[in-house]
């Protein structure tokens, strides 16, 4: 494989643009379609699953995208069966996926929070293997496919669900792949941020590019744009700093969200109104 | 693969046309409805038959389930008693391809201001679930869209975004983006509420024209009983979830007066 010889920056390089794509690209889709809730619960459940797979000797990363997994596939029909917003019961699962983590690390209390299962929770470029790398890079050629070719849909549904319906189209099944789909992706990011900040690489991209543009096209296509940069910079910051790339990458984000909000032309124009 | 079940599903169209003779496309059956998270019922043993090329007005006052009603023609809202058919079809099990070709404006499209959605993609949008998952926009899906903004004289928004439009723009923008559809039933959810005084005289002239040159079945939801469209042959007058006149509009106005 091309990475063998990679050393630690070049990983986190490669990690950072890989990640930027997919967390810059579903946020828009969690932006537009409120899944707020998704990203915390996401990584708590990821928590939980890497704590399951280390009491159980199993890859805790893979456990960990697994049981995230599960709880995103359960949020849609849940929700529907509910009448409720897939946030609310996303909200829900929040605390049920953190009870279920403490419960997992007594089995093992001599690893504890000691171990790999505080890496998804804090984040560990360091840690950051070739195999996840190949992991990231499958999920992002996956997720760039699929949402090219159902993007029509996509389209209609973040502008109005109702509508999409009343046209003909499922959404139902749509709203539960992006579910998953956010799902997959906080769980790949955790190493990069960690469960505690991963919210920004969801929010914070899509959040700016919304700032400038008016066309949710151009948005698709800048949204992980601006991830990838905000990653890099966050990356080298961190690295002249010394300070954790975590932290860095957030602190830059969350820099560029507010310069976006100070100079956006939306704002000019509502002002001059 | 996508192909296969859409060419059953219009051959069971045709076939069940057929056995109704072509003539009836609305059938509704002993049909009640309660409003969603609450036990109140919204419609009450509807039973109502629409046919082809009919243009039919609701009337009634606030709450009295004519929303409701067109949303459960359309299936967006299933009943917790009776059926639906459209064109010979139930519309719980073959909602999705019907919807295809039923036109709806909603009561409720007002979008926020920052909205990131160009006008002429909202009407092209109103092709997507015929166009089938995984094909995109043609050039005469996108023609089809400009023809129709054209028509209805907003062509020259087609760039601008929603949410810088007024509430009537925003409105022709709906209606463009379901005629734009072709459909064969035309469902309005108080389509003239937000028109400036002059589009309220030309829109309902336009849909005239339209139900009237393209034998579109249309059902109009409305308050503004004193614009009701020259070539409305029917009325139905909803109050507390019932139908309590069908009619010919003069007597339905008459029967709305008398009972408010």
């Amino acid at each position: 494989m091309i990475w063998l010889g990679f050393d630690i920056v070049g990983k986190a390089v490669f990690s950072c643009i890989l990640i930027g794509v997919l967390t810059g690209l579903m946020g828009v889709f969690v932006v537009r379609m409120r899944l707020s809730a998704i990203g915390y619960s996401m990584s708590h459940g990821a928590f939980a699953g890497a704590a399951l797979g280390v009491a159980t000797s199993i890859n805790p990363l893979v456990s960990a995208m697994l049981f995230a997994s599960f709880v995103a596939l359960i949020i849609g029909p849940v929700a529907d069966k509910a009448k409720l917003h897939p946030d609310t019961i996303t909200s829900i699962l929040f605390p049920l996926n953190m009870a279920l983590a403490f419960i997992f690390l007594t089995l093992t209390p001599e690893i504890g929070l000691t171990s790999q299962v505080a890496n998804v929770l804090w984040g560990s470029i360091i840690s950051i293997t070739n195999n996840d790398l190949v992991y990231m890079t499958t999920i992002c050629a996956f997720t760039l496919s699929v949402i090219y070719l159902v993007w029509k849909e996509l389209f209609a549904i973040m502008y109005n669900r109702k509508l999409a319906e009343a046209d003909g189209i499922n959404t139902r099944i749509f709203i539960y792949f992006i579910i998953l789909l956010s799902g997959i992706v906080t769980t790949l990011s955790l190493k990069l941020v960690g469960g505690l900040l991963v919210y920004a690489l969801l929010f914070n991209p899509a959040s700016t590019a919304l700032q400038f543009l008016e066309d949710m096209r151009k948005v698709i296509i800048v949204s992980p744009i601006i991830g990838v940069t905000t990653n890099l910079l966050g990356l080298v910051a961190s690295l002249y700093l010394d300070i954790p790339v975590g932290s860095s990458i957030v602190l830059v984000s969350t820099i560029v969200f507010a310069l976006s909000v100070l100079v956006s032309p939306k704002r000019r124009r509502r002002m001059m109104e | 693969m996508v192909c296969i079940p859409k060419m059953l599903t219009i051959y069971r169209f045709k076939e069940a046309e057929e056995m109704i003779n072509g003539k009836e496309i609305i059938r509704l059956e002993n049909v009640s409805t309660v409003y969603e998270g609450e036990n109140r019922a919204a419609l009450r043993d509807i039973s109502l038959s629409i046919k082809e090329n009919e243009l039919v007005y609701i009337i009634g006052p606030n709450a009295s389930g004519k929303t409701t009603l067109l949303e459960t023609i359309n299936g967006l809202l299933n009943p917790f008693k009776g059926s639906i058919f459209v064109s010979g079809l139930n519309i719980k099990k073959h909602g999705r391809y019907l919807r295809t070709e039923i036109g709806y404006v909603p009561q409720d499209f007002m979008v926020e201001p920052g909205e990131p959605y160009l006008a002429h993609d909202v009407v092209v949008m109103g092709r997507y679930g015929k166009m089938g998952v995984l094909n995109k926009p043609s050039k005469r899906d996108r023609e089809k869209a400009h023809n129709t903004m054209k028509m209805l004289e907003i062509d020259e928004l087609s760039n601008r975004p929603m949410g810088k439009l007024s509430g009537g723009q925003q409105q022709k923008v709906m209606i463009a983006r379901a005629l734009a559809k072709e459909p064969r039933i035309l469902l309005m959810d108080e389509p003239f509420s937000n028109l400036d005084p002059e589009s309220k005289r030309k829109i309902p002239e336009l849909i005239t024209e339209i139900h009237e040159k393209n034998n579109l079945t249309t059902i109009i939801v409305t308050h503004e009983t004193h614009r009701m469209i020259k070539s409305c042959t029917r009325a139905l007058v909803l109050d507390n979830g019932r139908i309590i006149a069908d009619e010919i509009p003069e007597k339905s106005l008459q029967t709305l007066e008398t009972y408010s």
